[in-house]
């Protein structure tokens, strides 16, 4: 089950590369950031995955879209 | 006793399921909902982790990020609210 964890969370990476919405780009990150809160859950280290939990999908994604609000979102195109 | 196995398997598909949701979203509000998704299936999955490990510290990460999750969720429709009022 870690192994489809690692499998997702590399498919949520390259997408988040590839979009050109860059909110697109802050949601795919939010969901990258859990699901590798949830492989350190499955490594036995809760407070790694507590710390990631709460630096990379809370504050990360707020301090993400404040950056996307002040700046233009449409990507560099 | 539960059925560990069938019921891991069985929310880590359909949180692939509200996955697909948020990568072929048409609009952010569709990823914003498929986001929603993915979060509660999550947290679900972390809570039946940590009663099949039967270790109550586990527990705490699923708390915190509930928390912190809603508050980038939060963050996101800000943003929206601010796009539509201007």
């Amino acid at each position: 089950m870690i192994v489809a964890a690692l499998v997702l969370m590399l498919l949520v990476a390259v997408l988040s590369l590839a979009a050109k919405d860059l909110l697109a780009t802050v949601v795919l990150l939010a969901v990258f950031s859990l699901l590798c809160a949830v492989v350190f859950y499955y490594l036995h280290a809760p407070d790694v995955a507590i710390t990631e939990a709460a630096v990379g999908a809370g504050v990360s994604t707020l301090i993400l879209v404040w950056a996307v609000r002040r700046t233009a979102r449409g990507g560099e195109g | 006793m539960i059925p560990w196995d069938f019921v891991l398997w069985f929310f880590l598909g359909s949180l692939v399921l509200g996955l697909v949701r948020l990568v072929i979203g048409p609009s952010t509000a569709d990823r914003l909902v498929g986001l929603n998704l993915v979060a509660g299936q999550v947290l679900t999955l972390l809570v039946l982790l940590a009663v099949k490990e039967d270790v109550a510290l586990y527990l705490d990460v699923a708390l915190v990020y509930d928390i912190f999750g809603f508050l980038g969720i939060l963050a996101i429709v800000k943003y929206f609210t601010k796009r539509r009022t201007s």
